[in-house]
C-alpha cells in the first residue's frame, strides 16, 4: 500500500457535445461495476437521447473498468478516491457544475460526489440504489460465491471482456469500507431516484427517496440489469434534468 | 420512386451470444423512423441494449412479440423505403456501425516526484 494511492491511476474518459452546443449544463454519467461508459450508457439509448436535447455528456471509465487503469489492490478504491478523481476531471474540462447521473455503484459515487462537492451538482439522479448495503459480507467471503444480489451482479460482469476479476474484487472490498449512509444528504441537490420495480439491489429506494426529500420513479417490470436501456426510464431522468436545465 | 420492403434480422451481438430477449418496440407498425432512431430494445444474459435502425423507412411489420426470445439471425423486423434507384434483389439490413467517440485519457493527479 501507498501513502496516497490515489496519485497513479489513468482514467479514460469521452467528452460528446452535442451538435449545437448551447448553454445547458452538462451531464456526468458514472456506470455500475463491472461495466464501463459505453455498456451501461452508450449502447442503451442514454447518449443519444441526452444529445437529442442538447446536452454535453461527459463519460468516464471508472477506474478497475473499461479503458482505465485497473488497480488491483482494494486500497485505490475507496468511494472518496473515485470522487477525487470524478473532481479532478471536471476541473481539468473547466466545468463547474454539471448533471449527474449514476447506475448502482456509479449512484453510490454520485451520492458522494454530490456529498463532497456539492457545489459542483447541481442535480443528481440516483439509479437502481437503495439503502440496503449492497456490499454487506464481501469483506468476509470470495466475491461471486454467495447468493446476495451483489454476488450475482458480480457473476455477471466478472466474463465480461475487458474485465479484470481481481480489480473487481479489489473495487467491492475498496467500495464495502464505506457502507451508505442517507445521513447527511447532499446540501441543496435536487435528487431523483429511479429503479426497476424487480431490482433487489435498490431494495427500499421508495422509503429512503421519501426520507430524504426526493423524488422516486419506478420502472415497471425491470431488474438490475434491464431497467438500465428502458425508455420509461430514461424520458423520467431526462424530464428531471431538463428543469432549469439552461439557468445554471 | 420506387418502394421496397427490407427485413431486418437480429443482428450477432457479440461474446458468443446466440438468443436475444426483445423487451420493448420503440416504434409502432405504420411509424415512421429514421435511419440510427431507436429501433429496439433486447435483452441478452450479459446486457440489455437499445438497437438502433439500420433503414430510414415506415415500418411495415415487427416479427417478434415483447418478452419473446429470438435466435441471431431471425426476422426482427420489416421496412418500407424508397429508393431513388429502383429496387435492388437481396438487400438484408444491417446494424449501422458505431462511430467511436473520441475517447481520452488523463492521468490524474500525476505523481510530483
Amino acid at each position: 500500500m501507498t501513502t496516497n494511492p490515489v496519485g497513479d491511476v489513468t482514467m479514460s474518459y469521452v467528452d460528446l457535445l452535442p451538435e449545437a452546443p448551447g448553454e445547458a449544463v452538462p451531464v456526468l454519467l458514472l456506470h455500475g461495476f463491472g461495466s464501463d461508459f459505453q455498456m451501461n450508457w452508450g449502447s442503451t439509448g442514454w447518449v443519444r437521447d441526452l444529445e437529442a436535447v442538447g446536452r454535453r455528456v461527459i463519460g468516464p471509465d471508472l477506474r478497475g473498468h473499461g479503458a482505465s487503469d485497473k488497480p488491483t489492490e482494494s486500497a485505490f478504491y475507496l468511494p472518496e478516491h473515485f470522487v477525487s478523481d470524478l473532481v479532478d476531471l471536471l476541473d481539468r474540462l473547466g466545468l463547474e457544475r454539471v448533471d449527474v447521473v449514476g447506475y448502482s455503484m456509479g449512484s453510490r459515487l454520485a451520492w458522494e460526489l454530490a456529498l463532497t462537492a456539492p457545489e459542483r451538482v447541481r442535480r443528481l439522479v440516483l439509479g437502481g440504489f437503495g439503502p440496503d448495503n449492497a456490499l454487506a459480507g464481501v469483506e468476509e467471503g470470495v466475491p461471486g460465491e454467495g447468493d446476495t444480489p451483489f454476488d450475482q451482479v458480480y457473476r455477471t460482469v466478472v466474463g465480461l471482456p475487458g474485465n479484470d476479476a481481481d480489480a473487481l474484487a479489489a473495487c467491492a472490498l475498496g467500495q464495502a469500507a464505506r457502507p451508505f449512509t442517507p445521513e447527511p444528504r447532499p446540501e441543496g441537490v435536487p435528487i431523483l431516484f429511479a429503479a426497476g420495480a424487480k431490482d433487489p439491489v435498490a431494495a427500499g429506494v421508495e422509503g429512503l427517496a421519501e426520507a430524504i426529500g426526493a423524488t422516486f420513479v419506478e420502472v415497471p417490470k425491470r431488474d438490475h440489469v434491464n431497467a438500465v436501456s428502458s425508455r420509461a426510464f430514461r424520458r423520467a431522468v431526462i424530464d428531471f434534468l431538463e428543469v432549469d436545465a439552461d439557468e445554471a | 420512386m420506387a418502394e421496397e420492403n427490407i427485413t431486418f434480422s437480429l443482428p450477432d451481438l457479440g461474446e458468443g451470444l446466440v438468443e436475444a430477449t426483445v423487451l420493448e418496440w420503440q416504434v409502432e407498425v405504420g411509424e415512421r423512423i429514421g435511419r440510427n432512431d431507436p429501433l429496439v430494445e433486447v435483452e441478452t444474459t450479459k446486457s440489455a441494449v437499445v438497437i438502433p435502425s439500420p433503414e430510414s423507412g415506415v415500418v411495415a411489420g415487427l416479427h417478434a412479440e415483447e418478452e419473446q426470445v429470438v435466435p441471431v439471425g431471425a426476422p426482427l423486423v420489416t421496412f418500407t423505403v424508397e429508393r431513388k434507384d429502383g429496387p435492388q434483389a437481396g438487400i438484408v439490413g444491417r446494424v449501422p456501425t458505431e462511430e467511436a467517440a473520441p475517447r481520452r485519457r488523463v492521468r490524474l493527479k500525476p505523481p510530483t516526484d
